[in-house]
């Protein structure tokens, strides 16, 4: 009995396997199935596959059901579901319609046994961005279900993108980098961070003129100022909370050591002093802070209690452990695991908790770059280059998931989410 | 002259362009009549010189600037860039004489120009840590200029990570090639 029932799950598992392809860790569980019928009016198939495709990973993204990826019309007020979906658990029934002034509307339908049990419409002035429709349809269908809050669906992404050597443009994007809006351009633009948690502004270095000058720009003004500008490098590694306070990374003097920027006073104080290098300063509480130290020859996660001065080794596994992110007790960090610098396999993203020994390995295979929580600490997004492929991840911490978007666009220099 | 040139076909390519957008251009008999619309050109383009650069100035002016920019240049083709090690920001053994050679270059240029330090990485490396290591890289090669006698006010340093590849790559000569620190001198 026992051997039919793993053969079972083997079995069920490779049925996944084929169906689910944007994800990396699969488990065999009992996730509900849904399905989704599309009752389209207005718009051309290849518009209407774009947006099945966009709804498909969103709500795969949410980790709560089993989503059928077959593309199905069905009329919207249809008394039945196909009777390819009669055993699903959900049926998600949408249609898009066109108005007269080119808004793109949604209409909603989620059957549970047939019986309808949420309904919703949905508009948004421009198709051309239906999927931050399609993330706010995920963002109510994960509400309804009672799960723990996915806002982080709905906040976009900032990234720089090298073009060529020394010039980058800064964009903003939504979480899936499908939607991209180049908003500054034609110079040499690194190290963007959202400024405030409404995300209507944001901080940058810019190295057009020679001398490393920390700018913010206000994306509803398009107002551009400058914050403070040092020689060496200026970099922007963390904003607190409130949007008071920032961590820069500078070296007036060629020494890259972190410093806090208290933006109201304009006042710069100095938070490490050590001879080597110190970079990528997080706030961790209102004392500590997290960063990158080569301290003990080698570049690994350390932090500061800012008012007794004390510094202690967070991090004991990884060769070289060069980026962190850090979210309450959360830090997820970078480490390249192997002993050969130029093996493939070789970067490795890990979370620890400052409250326990514990270590989750969180990537398995190529180089994995750039962590960075949600506000909330419920996901990691990350950039994944493997086999001349790369891709923007998403890792469910809770749901111990990694989804995958593959990217076409070219080098990402730093991204902030 | 030129100008003149360009300016006229940019106006002939805007007309001609015009034209054509009327009507589709496949298999159009030749001796159709096609009616010229009314369509807004794009303004000619010109030139406008600033004030300041209508000052003629005598001839040895021009001539200096020329030789100061020449002087700038031959000289920067002299000044070697200094290779470095994977994660490693001190100078190499074999990296001693590229950086007595750039002491010798910088101590002879005149007074006026400054040498700037560009430190570079291979793309191994994180983005913030990169950076840092770039300006420790240029941060050693000052240190050595500093050492030979070279005057340290007359030494800036810029990182620009891993952002300004000369190779891209995916070998270990590309990458070694890429971890460097490049000479600049401004005026």
């Amino acid at each position: 009995m026992k051997k039919i029932l793993f053969f079972l799950l083997l079995l069920s598992s490779f049925v996944h396997a084929t169906n689910a392809t944007i994800e990396v860790i699969k488990k065999v569980d009992a996730l509900p199935t849904l399905a989704l019928e599309d009752a389209s009016i207005n718009y051309d198939d290849t518009f209407r596959l774009q947006f099945f495709k966009s709804l498909v990973a969103d709500l795969n993204v949410l980790a709560l059901f089993n989503v059928d990826r077959h593309y199905l019309k069905n009329h919207f007020n249809s008394a039945d579901v196909l009777l390819e979906n009669n055993k699903m658990d959900y049926v998600l029934r949408y249609k898009l319609s066109q108005d007269d002034d080119g808004s793109l509307n949604v209409a909603l339908l989620l059957l549970k046994e047939k019986e309808s049990v949420l309904s919703k419409t949905y508009k948004i002035a421009n198709k051309n961005v239906y999927m931050f429709l399609s993330h706010s349809i995920a963002y109510d269908i994960n509400s309804f279900m009672g799960a723990a809050s996915v806002d982080w669906i709905k906040k976009k992404v900032v990234f720089a993108r090298m073009s060529e050597a020394k010039k980058s443009e800064i964009i903003i994007a939504d979480y899936t980098l499908s939607y991209q809006h180049v908003v500054i351009k034609d110079g040499f633009y690194i190290f963007p961070k959202w400024a405030n948690k409404e995300q209507t502004a944001i901080y940058y270095t810019s190295l057009d003129n020679g001398k490393p000058t920390l700018e913010h720009i206000d994306l509803k003004t398009g107002k551009v100022s400058k914050i403070y500008s040092s020689d060496g490098m200026l970099v922007c590694s963390d904003v607190s909370l409130d949007g008071k306070k920032l961590l820069l990374t500078m070296a007036p003097n060629g020494q890259p050591d972190i410093y806090s920027f208290d933006i109201e006073q304009k006042k710069l104080q100095r938070v490490t002093n050590y001879s080597g290098i110190d970079v990528n300063g997080q706030f961790l509480d209102n004392e500590t802070i997290v960063f990158v130290s080569n301290r003990l020859g080698y570049p690994n996660i350390f932090s500061k209690n800012t008012k007794t001065g004390v510094v202690e080794q967070m991090v004991y596994y990884g060769q070289s452990n060069s980026s962190c992110s850090v979210n309450g007790e959360y830090i997820v960090y970078k480490a390249r695991e192997s002993s050969n610098a130029f093996s493939d396999n070789t970067f490795n993203l890990h979370l620890i908790s400052t409250k326990t020994d514990f270590i989750r390995r969180l990537t398995a295979t190529g180089v994995n770059e750039f962590p960075r929580f949600s506000r909330d600490g419920d996901a990691v997004l990350f950039i994944k280059n493997y086999k001349a492929q790369s891709s923007l991840g998403i890792i469910r911490l809770n749901h111990n998931k990694n989804f995958l978007f593959p990217l076409k666009s070219g080098r990402i220099q730093s991204m902030d989410w | 002259m030129k100008n003149v040139l360009f300016t006229s076909a940019v106006v002939a390519l805007l007309a001609l362009s015009g034209c054509s957008s009327k009507e589709p251009v496949v298999d159009a008999p030749v001796d159709e009549k096609v009616e010229q619309p009314v369509q807004e050109v794009e303004a000619v383009k010109t030139e406008e010189v600033a004030t300041e650069d209508t000052s003629v100035l005598g001839e040895n002016a021009a001539n200096m600037s020329d030789s100061n920019e020449m002087t700038i240049a031959n000289l920067e083709k002299e000044l070697l860039s200094v290779y470095f090690d994977f994660d490693k920001f001190s100078i190499r053994e074999d990296m001693q004489n590229n950086v007595a050679n750039d002491a010798k270059v910088a101590k002879g240029a005149p007074a006026n120009l400054t040498v700037k330090l560009e430190g570079n990485c291979d793309e191994w490396g994180s983005d913030e840590y990169n950076f840092a290591l770039g300006l420790k890289r240029a941060n050693s090669v000052k240190n050595a200029l500093v050492a030979e006698g070279v005057d340290a006010s007359r030494i800036t340093m810029v990182s620009y990570g891993e952002s300004n590849p000369v190779c891209s790559d995916k070998t270990r000569e590309c990458w070694s090639k890429n971890r460097r620190v490049d000479f600049k001198l401004l005026p």
